[in-house]
Order: structure tokens, then sequence, then C-alpha cells
């Protein structure tokens, strides 16, 4: 393995200090002069259209400066998500909403926003406008939202790019070889379905934005996106303003995301753009925590069918796949995550036939879209429920099943891109050791009211989202004449320590240590286009261009070097932020950047990537205890063993995993978002909606391994979203082998399970 | 607006300001003192992002009416510690990989200080109960529960 001298080690983040100090600026905490604040109508109806809405009592309220709604804005159509400015025709992107519509679609859909010298102000304001409603028709349930009879909450004729009955976008369709003959040369065959809930970001810094018009017309955003270039680009595309004039920033941190703000912060941005050309001031929103709950992107709730054929020795002969994804009101990212639902879930396991068919439909609740794993997580509950099941049919142990299956490079696979690197099976090996994974089956006595389990699941995912979108990154890394480097990088570091992973990126190929680096992210107007951070991709993607940005100004300053010694090229490195010559120190990188600098010379590296695709590897394991009377489930170690390819940062890797695991606890225990029979979302606050806190934590293993990806840099491959992938299934899994009942319907919760022990006995 | 003056110790100085009575402390904090180290989440009480320490005990600084500060002691995070004398607390965290995104950080190093003002040598429960109010999206927690030991152990060194 390759020694480096910054890559691999974990080095102090670099906004760590600003944060522990509460020194560090987030949108919520910024304050112009002359700033206004904008508070949002929301709907009270699940479909309703506008028949009347008078904003006159509003706009008289003292210190009210403007009103917005239908009809004095631009009703522009666009989609929220970032998927408006990547998706590759012949896709074509679903461009189904506008900044407020005569028509509501969801309970908590925008009607109206008011901008005010004071937040209180404006609240008071939104309780003037008078709307009169006439009720439509709405629909919640997915299944039924495909009848013919159903309303229709987006039509073609109105422009919605439609492929059936309330299904945006396109219907996917993966195939490998022909399911009806593997299912023919199949001893044993599983089919079951799943359900999925809706799983909420619930990030703690709430969708913001603070918008600033010039008298040019020149348009400042600071927002919370996890992607700035797009950000600008869909607000040139609402506004009709050239991008060039829209600058769009975080301040530069942002309280978290993990998809919520792929493309706008909700309509944070657009809200606060507009209130700004509408009062000539600078306009700044905060989504309170309800909004935040009812009125931004969740994780999309689903149906998830598994049809799995194995020969008698366990040779998978067929998987089949089917995906149905409610992705609420507004399309959002719903014509993506469908799709990687059914790329993901057949790319793990070898079989050569397979089939994925799936599609997302609209419903009259809060729209869903990205969030952390993006449709896998949905995958895997059920995929790996069923590879369980198909294990105790065949009288295999489950590790050994999947062991023998698990996809190898060079194995035919549904992706359009190669699988070169997997250290799953290193994964599985280490995880299992470290769970005590012989000791399944053998944890409880006859009679035992607490009965203990041990289970596991595997899965895959991404390192960016080539070629499922468009995905590409530049830098700029400048030797500053005081030899100090300056890395440009358009992605946002949202939590996920990119800004850290960067610098060493930058620091490892100069041949500097960290003191001597600094990182600009998340800037329309310093950073040159990247797309930003989702898809697991900051690291492997905005790290390759990175890598050589830096490679380039290195190269000019060696070029430089080699002048000033009279020294052929080939015998000059830096090390230690100074030129060696043939092992012999020579001068400091400060003392050439600076004579460069008297010469009219600077060493600026511009990096260009379009980048390939890796698959990070993982297989996760959890012992529960299930208390037999009550159906409470304590979950009492939770092992993530995760191929990362090269861990840039240690210590930062090891806190995705965490973190991403422990989401996927929530996902499978205890979060759900559900409405009631009008629509109203049950859970919109934090205390409503089950997080987990800190007493809830099991002891949690993070295990690293590193099967280095030749497409990565140094190696390295996504990490953001592994941690999310396969956490419930592992936790179903293990609640099976505990108490013998095989939950199909996330969350697991104590009244899920003990109704399902309830089953069993009778 | 009707306006009512108040006085307390904020980090150990005292402040007296005149506010309006339906302000929550954080309201006061924020925006009227522009102590935006103490961060708001839900404005319930809920998350725990905006905790400082109240006479020595941990709040929400979003569910104290601005009034009922008078004479009382108040700390933010602005008041434990600086980049050059960090507090044992954020110096651990910093270390220990334990600050993602940030937002939940300052709250959470002020619940677990009212805990490490009272209690040295806390064990693993106290940790965890002391910070069970505050909720953090990003790290799972683990290195949470890390730095705060490691900065009792620190403490009990100096």
């Amino acid at each position: 393995m390759k020694e480096y001298q910054v890559v691999g080690k974990s080095v102090r983040r670099l906004d760590a200090l600003e944060k522990a100090t509460g020194m560090g600026t987030f949108t919520t905490d910024l304050v112009l002069p002359g700033m206004l604040y904008a508070k949002v109508l929301r709907s009270p109806h699940a479909h309703a259209r506008i028949v009347r809405i008078d904003t006159s009592r509003a706009e008289q309220l003292p210190g009210v400066e403007a009103v917005a709604c239908f009809k004095n804005t631009t009703r522009k159509r666009f989609n929220h998500s970032a998927t408006m400015t990547f998706t590759v025709p012949p896709m074509e992107a679903v461009l189904d909403e506008c900044i407020y519509d005569d028509v509501v679609r969801y309970v908590g859909d925008e009607v109206a926003a008011v901008a005010a010298v004071s937040e209180r102000i404006a609240e008071e304001a939104l309780a003037l406008i008078d709307v009169e409603y006439e009720l439509l028709p709405a629909v919640f349930d997915p299944v039924k939202a495909m009848e013919p009879n159903a309303p229709d909450i987006h039509t073609r004729k109105a422009g919605c790019f439609l492929c059936g009955k309330n299904i945006p976008g396109e219907k996917i369709h993966l195939a490998l070889g022909n399911v009806e003959e593997g299912f023919k040369e199949s001893d044993v065959i599983i089919e079951e379905t799943f359900y999925l809930p809706v799983q909420k970001q619930a990030q703690l810094e709430t969708q913001a934005a603070l918008a600033t018009v010039s008298h040019n017309g020149d348009i400042t955003v600071w927002s919370t996106t996890q992607t700035p270039h797009p950000t600008r680009q869909i607000l040139s595309h609402i506004f009709e303003i050239s991008q060039s004039k829209i600058r769009v920033l975080n301040p530069p941190y942002i309280g978290g995301g993990f998809g919520v703000r792929i493309g706008l912060s909700a309509k944070a941005e657009p809200i606060a753009v507009d209130l700004a050309m509408k009062t000539k001031k600078p306009v700044k929103i905060v989504y309170d925590r309800k909004e935040d709950f009812t009125s931004t992107d969740t994780r999309h709730s689903g149906i998830v069918t598994v049809k799995l054929g194995a020969k008698k020795d366990g040779t998978f002969q067929a998987l089949q796949l089917k995906g149905l994804l409610n992705t609420g009101a507004y399309c959002s990212f719903g014509a993506e995550t469908i799709g990687v639902l059914g790329a993901m879930g057949l790319s793990v396991y070898r079989a050569p036939h397979m089939l994925y068919t799936g599609n997302s439909v609209y419903t009259n609740i809060t729209p869903a879209g990205a969030f952390r794993g993006f449709g896998n997580p949905q995958a895997m509950f059920a995929i790996e429920s069923v590879v369980d099941m198909m294990a105790e049919q065949l009288g295999m142990d489950a590790k050994e099943l999947r062991l023998k299956n698990i996809i190898k490079p060079g194995d035919p696979w549904i992706l359009p891109y190669s699988c070169q690197s997997t250290g799953l099976t290193e994964c599985i090996e280490k995880g299992a050791k470290e769970i005590g994974w012989e000791r399944r089956g053998k944890l409880n006595k006859p009679g035992d009211r607490l009965r203990r389990g041990i289970g596991m699941a595997v899965g895959t995912h991404v390192s960016d989202a080539w070629p499922f979108c468009g995905d590409f990154s530049n830098a700029y890394v400048t030797i500053q004449a005081d030899g100090s480097v300056h890395v440009a990088s358009g992605v946002p570091d949202m939590g996920t320590g990119t800004r850290t992973t960067l610098g060493q990126f930058a620091a490892e190929v100069i041949g500097v240590g960290m003191e001597h680096i600094s990182v600009t992210i998340a800037d329309t107007q310093s950073t040159p286009f990247d797309i930003g951070s989702h898809a697991s991709r900051t690291c492997y993607v905005a790290g390759q261009a990175v890598m050589q940005a830096a490679a380039e100004a290195r190269s000019y300053a060696l070029t430089y070097a080699a002048k000033m010694l009279n020294e052929p090229l080939e015998n000059l490195t830096i090390q230690n932020a100074a030129v060696y010559c043939r092992g012999e120190r020579k001068l400091t990188l400060a003392e050439v950047a600076r004579h460069a600098h008297l010469h009219n010379e600077q060493f600026i590296g511009v990096g260009k990537v379009i980048p390939q695709n890796a698959p990070p590897w993982l297989a996760h394991f959890a012992e529960v205890e299930v208390d037999t009377e009550t159906g409470q489930v304590r979950l009492l170690k939770l092992v993530a063993a995760h191929d990362v390819g090269k861990a840039i940062n240690p210590v930062i890797v090891e806190g995705q995993l965490q973190g991403g695991v422990v989401q996927g606890m929530g996902y499978a225990l205890s979060e759900e978002v559900l409405f009631d029979r009008d629509g109203r979302s049950q859970h919109d606050a934090y205390h409503k909606y089950m997080l987990l806190t800190a007493e809830d934590m099991p002891e949690i293993k993070a295990i690293i391994v590193e099967a280095e990806d030749p497409t990565g840099p140094c190696g390295a491959k996504g990490v953001g979203e592994t941690g999310q992938v396969a956490t419930a299934p592992a936790i179903a899994n293990a609640i099976y082998d505990a108490v013998g009942v095989r939950l199909k319907q996330l969350p697991m919760t104590e009244e899920r399970v003990f109704q399902a022990l309830q089953n069993q006995l009778n | 607006m009707h306006k009512l003056s108040v006085a307390f110790q904020l980090n150990n100085k005292s402040v007296s300001l005149s506010v309006d009575p339906n302000d929550t402390l954080l309201d006061v904090l924020r925006n009227q003192l522009n102590l935006t180290g103490t961060k708001k989440g839900c404005g319930k009480g809920e998350c725990g992002a905006c905790t400082v320490i109240l006479d020595g005990e941990a709040v929400n600084a979003c569910l104290v009416p601005i009034m009922k500060v008078m004479g009382c002691s108040v700390q933010t995070i602005e008041g434990i510690g600086d980049a050059e004398h960090l507090h044992p607390l954020q110096e651990a965290f910093i270390d220990k990989g334990a600050i993602q995104c940030g937002y939940c950080t300052p709250g959470m190093i002020m619940s677990s200080k009212a805990l490490l003002d009272k209690n040295k040598t806390p064990n693993q429960a106290e940790i965890r109960e002391a910070i069970a109010g505050n909720i953090c999206r990003c790290t799972g927690y683990v290195k949470i529960e890390e730095a705060v030991q490691a900065a009792a152990e620190k403490m009990r060194e100096r």
C-alpha cells in the first residue's frame, strides 16, 4: 500500500475550532442592515383550488413591506431538486411546481408569503390573508393514486411530464437474462412484499436563505443548499436572470442536510429572492421546525416486492424486484430515487437472470426526495430480509449464503459501469468476528421472556451520480506568493468533513502540511462549477478535481524551481513545503513562489473531472434483545464494516459510518411520519417524531476496510450514505433470530413486533 | 412596544438591557446581543441546540422568558473558552471528531459542561442522561460520548 504524508491521517478538521467555540456562521445566524423577515402561509388542505385570495388587510399591517402569492409572482415551473439541472436527454426533468400556484396539493403547500420588519409582524400578517378554497378530491395511497378514477394531481395538459396516471417521469425497467427462465431453473423460490415508511432527515438547521438584490439586479443568496451551483441554475431559470448575475453561497456552514437540500432548500431561496425583488431590501427566511417537517422533502415511503430463486446448493438463479415509491405532491427526485432503488438492489448479488420494474407516484402528502441512501435502504430492507428467508429454507448459514452469491469484479452486473474493487468478503468476515456470529441461534433457552438474536445484511452504493445523472467537478488550486496553498471547490461541507478532506488531497499532492492549506468552498462566485454535495460524491469526485488541480500547480512550481536551480525537472520534488533536488533541500516553496511572484508568475492549477463510478461495500451486524411480552426491541450492538476504498481521514470516515448507522437504526425501529385521513402530518415536531437520543445508543463498532478502487482519489470510494443502507434489515434479521417473527414493515415499533408475536401465537 | 429592563450576569459580566418581555432568553442572546453561538433548532425545547447554563443548570434558552433571568447568572458557549483558551470540552470535541455539522455542538457542550461542573467522574449513563435532551443527527452520539469522557479525564488531571 502506498505511503502518504497527509492522506490517511486523522488530521484536525478545519471547521472544528469555529464550531466548538460558537463562532461558526450558519445561514440562520445572518443579519444584514435593513433586512426583512419572511413567513409563509401554508395550505391547510391536501388538495384545493384557490378561488379567491385577498392580501390587502395583510399589506396594510404596519411593518409589512410585501405580500407574495400566485397573483403577483412568476409562475415559471421548476423542480426544487437539482434534477432539473443535470437530467441528461433523452430523459426529461419533471418541472411540476412554481413558487405559489392557484392549486395546493398537500397540507403545508405554499399559498403566500409576507416580508416584514420582524418575524412576529410577518406572522401576524399571515393571519390577515383571506383565502377561499374549493376543495378537490385527494389521494394518499400510492396504489390508489394510479387507479383510473383517482384525482389528477398533475396533468400533461398543464405541462407536467407524466408516463401514466399520476406517474411522474419514466417507469424504470432494468433486465439481465430472462427471469422467467431463471425461476424455472430454481429449486426454491421466495416472494415477499415489504412496506417502507416516510422518514425525515430532521437535520438540526432548518431550511433557510437570505437574499439581496442590488440596484444592478445582481442577486446574492446565502442559504443552506447542498449544491450552490445547481441552486444558482434553478434560480436563474425561475427568475429568467442570467446565471452570472446570481451568486449563491453557504455562509459557510450548514447544519446538516442528508439530502434535504440538493437543489433548493425546499423553497427558501426563491421565496427570499422574490420578496427581495419586490421590496428592494434583504429578505431572510428561516423555516420553523414544523414547516421543516411538513414542507420539505422526506424519504420516499413505498412498497417493494422481491422474488428470489435459488438452486439447492444456494446459487442464486433469478432475482426480481418491483418498486413503488410515494413521491408525494411534487416529483422532486422521485424519478431518480425509483431508479436507484432498482439499480442498487440488483447490484449486490450475482444472478444470471434479473429484472427490475418500478415507478414513483404522486399523492397528496409532503413531497419525498433525496435522503441519505436514496432508494437503496428501501431496496435492501426487502432483499436482505428475503435472502435470510432463503438461507433458512435451504438450511444454510445466512452468512455463507451471502458469501457464495455476492458480486465479484468481472461478474456480469446490472450497472452501466464496471465493478473494479470489492472488500465485501473482508467486511463480512470482520463484522462476523466482531459480533460473534457463531453464537447465532444459541442465545436463548426455551421459556426466556427476553430473547436475544443476531442478524446481518449487506449492500453497496455509489460514489457519485454518474451515469444516472450529469456529474462533474472542477477545482482551482493556487500556490500563493508566500507558498501557502489555496483550494477553491464548489462543494459545500454540510458536516461531512469535505473541506478538511479536500485540503488533505491538496496538501498530499503538493507536498505541504495542513498548516499551509486554506479551503474556500460552496460559493458560485469564487469557485468553479461543481454539482455539489450529494450521491456520496464530494470526496470521490471533487477530491479528484482537487488532486488534479494541485498536481498542475505543483508542476508549475517545480518547473519554475528547476529554472531557478538550473537543474533538470526530473531531479526535483516537493516535500514539507520545500523543493528537494536528489534528496537535498534546496529552497522553500515560499522562496520559489515569492521569486515567481516578483517575476510575474503565479502557480494556478485547474482540475476538471468527468468521473467514473465505484461501488463501496458494507456488511452490517446487529444483536438485539426482544421482550416477548411487550414487543420492545433493545439493540445491544451494531457492527458496520465498510469497504471505503481508502479512508482519507479515518476519524471523519468513522463519523460518517456511525451517524449513518444510527439513522438506519431510527429507520428500523422508531422513525415514521404518518398522515391522518385528511393528509395532515401527525409527526411534525421533534417530540412527535421518534428520533433516537444518546440514551438509546447500543454499542456501535465501525470497521474500516480498504479495497482501493483504481478510479478513486488515492483509491477512495463514497462513504456518505453507506451507513444507512443495510442497518434496518440487519436488525430485522436479528429480531427473527431472536423470536422467529418476520417483520415486513418498517419501523419495527413495539406495537408491530407485539402484534407479530401475537399472530405467531395464534 | 412596551419594554422592560432586565439585569443579569452573562458570561461573568453584568448586563443591563431594555427588552421586550415577550422575548425568550434565546431571542435576546441571538437578536439583541448578537451571541449567535447559541443555536435555534426548534424554538420549543425539543432539540437542545439552544442549551445554556442558568445558575448552574443546563436549560433550553428558547423556553426561558427573558424576565426570568433577572438577577441570574447565564453562561453561553461564547463564555466558556475561545480559540486561545479552549475549555477542555471544546478541546475534546475537536480532538475526538465529535463535531460534524456543528449545529448541535454549542448546546451539546453546554449540557456536558453543566454535568462536569457538578460531577467530575460521570459514568456512561450519567453522560447519556445529561445530553439526552440534545439531538444530534450527524454523529450517532458515539464520538460525543467519547469526548465528554475524555474532557472529564482531562479536567480531573488539572
